[in-house]
């Protein structure tokens, strides 16, 4: 091979390293591989067979070794670098023969030992802007032969290429700490967040002794209802929130009205009417990631025959989260004691259930509901209802649709 | 090399070892592994075959040059063989045609490598 000839097959080679380690750099591999294919091109490009590539670590003031060939296990091989140490590092630009180079060696200080111990003969400082990021650390050519001009210049990109690379990983680390500190806080907001109306449905459901969980309940069954009809998830996630929230304005009730065992009058039924509206003006303040939360509310008394309150709205004006409601509130209310009657046999709740369809209660709400009841007895759905109810009411709902005593979906014919 | 070491064959007194088609990512380190276990079990006399190897490129040199320094260490033998003109060049570039012996054929090395004492 004559000399243009071997200039010419050296420059392609070269070339061809330069193109494989940026493609290198910028793949979405693992870093740790990234590096040491780096490291291994670099050393394959030289024919040395030891090197390695250190990070630095601003904090220590020391140099790891993240990726080595030829050396064996060097994870101890820590390089302390004293602050001269590092500005001269930042200030060279350039590779270093640290084997002739005496002022290289002067400056290197302490982490001359730690070079000097994995037979280091070429050291190209990682710098972007005037950081230092890292260092490679080259040895020997195993041809013997002595490093050229071209090869420290070429050298010098390569250190520049991953530098940059070293830079950006870690900046990605940086990044992925804030992600990482924030999704923790985040997740504690909303921590906090569900706790805050989970204590304002127990203090609802505190006004009235005998409504000890109501909120809880209705919560649950809107979510399970919404399911079954396909809400999405985080349309779901809004209704459980609803629920939950549904009687918030009996707060502003007075507590004897709400616990009274025997028939209101006019004024006192005018006031506890008038809790969907309180709840309304007070959810309507609040800035919900869900939408709908303070209409669901508003609406959870509305009847499909247009004989609800407070808006007397049609059918068509309830929105489907209200219908929902309407029909959890109001199984609810009749499957638990109350302080005017006990609570109503399985028979009766879905005598009464039935009996206000299509008046009280919307058509789908209602055979979804029922449907939902139904698989969870024959046990094709996880149980979302029946857990919440009393287990004497279950066992005997259970038993009446399975022989059929009581049939779900009669009203349909 | 874009896969594992395709094959060895272990003769009385050396073992050949195939190379893939391409010898040009970190997976090649595999062939240092699998020259590695002859190594350690006392196979001092290692033929590398590049018959099917197309390609090697800076990370295959490397690879390379890890082996032939393993071997050097061990007081080994270390032949190549059936080397494409291109991956000649690339050695012969590199200087490290004049540290290592170079066959035309798989043949040749064994004959060679188990003649040597």
């Amino acid at each position: 091979m004559n000399d243009v000839t071997y200039g010419l097959e050296r420059l392609l080679f070269n070339l061809d390293t330069l193109a494989e380690l940026g493609e290198e750099l910028t793949s979405p591999k693992d870093f740790n591989k990234i590096v040491k294919s780096s490291l291994y091109m670099i050393m394959g490009n030289f024919s040395a067979f030891k090197g390695a590539i250190f990070q630095f670590d601003h904090g220590k003031k020391t140099a790891k070794p993240i990726a080595s060939k030829g050396i064996g296990d060097i994870n101890d091989c820590v390089i302390k670098l004293e602050e001269e140490t590092i500005k001269e590092l930042v200030a060279l630009k350039t590779p270093i023969d640290i084997s002739s180079n005496k002022k290289a060696t002067s400056f290197l200080g302490v982490g001359k030992t730690g070079l000097e111990k994995i037979k280091v003969r070429i050291l190209a400082p990682l710098v972007v802007r005037e950081d230092l990021l890292g260092l490679i650390a080259i040895g020997e050519k195993f041809s013997g032969e002595v490093y050229s001009k071209d090869d420290f210049r070429l050298l010098s990109v390569i250190a520049h290429h991953i530098a940059v690379s070293l830079h950006n990983q870690s900046l990605l680390r940086k990044l992925m700490g804030k992600y990482d500190e924030n999704k923790k806080l985040y997740e504690n907001l909303i921590c906090i967040y569900y706790d805050t109306i989970h204590a304002f449905a127990t203090a609802i459901d505190a006004k009235d002794a005998y409504t000890k969980g109501h909120s809880h309940r209705v919560s649950a069954y809107c979510a399970a209802i919404a399911n079954e009809m396909k809400w999405s998830q985080d349309e779901t996630e809004g209704i459980r929130i609803a629920g939950l929230l549904h009687d918030i304005g009996k707060i502003a009730i007075d507590k004897s009205i709400i616990n009274k065992d025997r028939p209101l009058t006019n004024n006192e039924f005018v006031e506890l009417n008038s809790h969907p509206v309180i709840g309304y003006e007070i959810l309507s303040k609040v800035k919900f990631p869900w939408t709908g939360i303070p209409k669901m509310v508003r609406n959870h008394h509305e009847r499909v025959d247009g004989r609800g309150y407070p808006d007397s709205l049609g059918s068509n004006e309830i929105s489907l989260g209200s219908k929902i409601m309407t029909v959890a509130d109001s199984f609810d209310a009749m499957t638990t004691d109350r302080p005017y009657r006990p609570s109503l046999t399985p028979d009766e709740v879905i005598m009464e259930l039935k009996k206000n369809y299509n008046k009280q209660f919307d058509r789908d709400v209602l055979h979804n509901f029922f449907s939902i009841i139904r698989k969870e007895i024959v046990g094709e759905n996880k149980p979302a209802i029946m857990p919440f109810l009393s287990s004497s009411f279950a066992d005997e709902l259970k038993t009446k649709v399975l022989n059929r005593t009581i049939n779900l979906f009669s009203f349909e014919k | 090399m874009s896969g594992k070491v395709k094959n060895f064959k272990e003769l009385e007194g050396c073992v050949v070892i195939y190379t893939d088609n391409y010898l040009n990512d970190i997976e090649g380190v595999k062939l240092e592994d699998e020259c590695d276990v002859f190594l350690n079990r006392g196979k001092k006399k290692i033929v590398i075959d590049f018959a099917n190897t197309e390609l090697v490129n800076s990370i295959g040199i490397s690879i390379l040059v890890g082996i032939m320094e393993k071997v050097k260490k061990r007081n080994g033998i270390l032949f190549f063989s059936s080397l494409k003109k291109v991956n000649h060049d690339i050695f012969n570039m590199l200087g490290l045609t004049k540290h290592i012996s170079i066959f035309q054929t798989e043949e040749e090395a064994i004959g060679k490598m188990l003649a040597h004492e």
